[in-house]
């Protein structure tokens, strides 16, 4: 084992290989305040990616209902409770990760799903946290205490994946120019030591192949600057791909590092188990703050605190407007004079956004074309 | 560190760094012809029962917590042009995996490539010094039975509407629409044998944990049966295979040994070993004659 910097757990962990960042690493933002689990991201995946033989049951991208929802069932719950309780000490971890509470003929704590488990990924859609006792009972509490929010969840391409630490025949490798972790499917022989090791559960058993495969971060796209798929379909535009620098080397105008370091309002989830995950929430603002903290870590209040006063930054309030107004990466933003600017690795210029829309009030009735004006497309 | 140093002190406390096992496996030479893997042949009643210990495998993590197949029962006759061995092992349950999460019964044994007198490291072989593996799986029995499994073979309620490789008219592709049927399928986009149809046993070459490589062409068959909560798997093999191991009759040579129980969701490294070689003599042609 060897000792590694892990920034989301603020202390030093065990993992079996040495540390060794990427020159970049690939990164999603999402806004769990936005998302509305239309699928949309799921289907872009599907179609993308899975629709092959062996593929039918994978979802690369899914979203869950929190807190009952999960694809595969309970894997968060699962994993949890293997782990056992752990817990922090201000912003540092003070339990152990899967790593280093995994017995020696182990890498890593984990459960094996089985085919059942994931034959259901949309179980628990909607399901509400708390009870509806009357009817008519509205909620007027914050935060809510019936509540229920969506979770989009990719491959986080870990810093230290588990899947790679897992693999025996050293199948998996995560790559040195933009950190997407990938399974050679020339090697793979189909143990599925990544499915079990996989906290997270983002790594699949193709049974027809007789691989396991995962989410490849869409790395034919990533190759020429373009954001993946389940990102560039967002239709609620509540999630941003990008490259994330670690705290020591973060840079103000980086989207993503702004979102993270910068703002720090976005957050890993699962921190504790140790892979340092390179997919961010924007925690939701009304959902159960015990739930959060356990998903979150200490930083959620936080987090949640900077997100509502972020309407009156306007630096921020102009990155939200990039978010999914290109499908190319931005490597750098700008806001000035009104106008978020987004710009490529090269420092060229890919899109200029208005921070605030101009707003147009037209009569009801068009007096030169002598026609009523209706607001529908 | 430590554990290295823990895995060392426990192999030495129990003196299992010598070469050679107590067994000695002899393989009887046969009239006729035994290059036809045949579990229930006249000729094993003759054969000497060699019994080798196996332990949980010690050295790759993730290992086994037990031992679930500490014997193996081994028999082996030859006829100057094949060699075959007969596997028995105990294991409750018959496994042939293909639903997910699922794993198959397997058996392999392997040879020293290089030198038939000072083989090389038990453990797959090192660097320079490779071992040649025959790799059977009750899966790839199956495959040689029935075909490789469609996905509606493995899960007969399956329902889908159409896949995007199932095209009937490949249009003006003409025959190159098959590598875009194949990109659907990464294992076999990549050439992965994984995910092609087995003949029951793989030939494999390894120069140490992780390095195995499955070999083109086949010198090697395998068949086996399971019974009573009993595995018995005959191999046979040519003697002299290029590029991989030899044997020469009236010779000596060196068996290592694997077993999985899949039921137990025994697989890769998750496997039961012998942790030192088991000494093989084929026994004089004119042995034969008699």
């Amino acid at each position: 084992m060897s000792k590694v910097k892990n920034w989301h757990l603020g202390r030093e962990m065990e993992y079996p290989y040495e540390e060794s960042r990427p020159k970049k690493q690939w990164a999603i933002v999402f806004d769990l305040n936005k998302c509305i689990a239309c699928q949309t991201c799921s289907l872009a995946c599907k179609t993308t990616w899975t629709s092959g033989k062996g593929q039918e049951y994978m979802f690369w991208n899914n979203v869950e209902t929190k807190p009952y929802g999960a694809y595969p069932l309970a894997w968060d719950v699962r994993v949890l409770e293997k782990l056992g309780q752990q817990s922090w000490a201000g912003g540092k971890y003070a339990g152990k990760t899967i790593f280093e509470a995994a017995e020696p003929s182990e890498r890593a704590v984990h459960f094996a799903p089985t085919d059942q488990d994931w034959m259901y990924p949309n179980l628990g859609e909607d399901d509400c946290a708390g009870t509806v006792t009357n009817a008519g009972d509205h909620i007027g509490e914050l935060p809510h205490d019936r509540w229920f929010f969506y979770l989009p969840r990719t491959c986080a391409h870990c810093t230290y994946p588990a899947c790679l630490a897992a693999c025996p025949r050293k199948a998996i490798y995560k790559r040195e120019e933009d950190g997407i972790v990938l399974i050679d499917q020339s090697r793979c022989k189909g143990y599925g030591e990544c499915v079990r090791a996989c906290p997270y559960k983002k790594s699949m058993y193709n049974p027809y192949t007789r691989t396991s495969e995962k989410c490849v971060g869409c790395y034919p796209a990533v190759e020429q600057g373009l954001q993946p798929q389940c990102v560039v379909n967002c239709i609620g535009k509540i999630r941003v791909m990008g490259f994330i620098n670690p705290p020591w080397n973060a840079r103000a105008d980086n989207p993503i590092d702004y979102l993270v370091h910068k703002k720090q309002i976005a957050l890993p989830y699962y921190p504790q188990l140790g892979l340092e995950p390179n997919i961010y929430y924007i925690p939701p603002i009304h959902a159960d703050r015990q739930y959060l903290h356990q998903m979150f870590g200490p930083q959620v209040d936080g987090a949640i605190e900077r997100y509502r006063a972020l309407s009156k930054d306007p630096v921020a309030a102009g990155l939200l407007t990039l978010i999914g107004s290109s499908e190319r990466i931005l490597h750098s933003f700008k806001v000035e004079k009104g106008v978020a600017r987004g710009f490529a690795e090269d420092g060229s210029p890919i899109v200029d956004v208005p921070v605030t829309e101009p707003v147009i009030v037209r009569d009801a009735f068009d007096e030169k074309l002598g026609t009523a004006r209706y607001n529908t497309p | 560190m430590n554990l290295i140093k823990s895995t060392f002190g426990a192999l030495a406390g129990v003196s299992l760094f010598c070469v050679t096992a107590e067994a000695e496996i002899v393989a009887k030479a046969v009239r006729g012809d035994v290059s036809k893997p045949q579990p229930a042949a006249a000729y094993w009643a003759n054969a000497p029962v060699e019994k080798v210990s196996l332990i949980a495998q010690p050295m790759a993590i993730p290992r086994p917590a037990v031992a679930l197949t500490p014997e193996l029962r081994v028999q082996a006759v030859h006829d100057a042009k094949w060699l075959a061995v007969r596997l028995t092992w105990k294991d409750p349950e018959y496994s042939e995996a293909g639903h997910l999460g699922e794993f198959s019964d397997a058996v392999a044994m392997q040879f020293p490539v290089k030198s038939n007198e000072s083989p090389p490291p038990i453990f797959m072989g090192a660097k320079d010094n490779p071992v040649h593996i025959f790799h059977w799986r009750a899966q790839y029995q199956r495959d040689q039975e029935k075909g490789k499994p469609e996905m509606t073979d493995l899960y007969p309620n399956l329902s889908v509407d159409m896949y995007p490789m199932e095209f009937k008219d490949p249009g003006t592709l003409g025959t190159s629409a098959n590598s875009g049927r194949e990109q659907f399928s990464p294992g076999r986009a990549e050439g992965n044998p994984q995910s092609y149809q087995k003949n029951g046993v793989d030939e494999i070459v390894a120069e140490g944990f992780s390095t195995s490589s499955v070999q083109e062409g086949h010198g090697s068959a395998a068949s086996g049966t399971w019974a009573a909560g009993e595995w018995s798997v005959v191999i046979v093999r040519e003697l002299n295979r290029e590029g991989g191991s030899v044997l020469t009759v009236g010779g000596k040579t060196f068996m290592g040994f694997a077993v999985w129980q899949g039921g137990a969701s025994e697989v890769g490294s998750r496997k039961c070993v012998t942790m030192a070689w088991t000494p093989v003599t084929l026994e004089g042609a004119q042995a034969a004659a008699r």
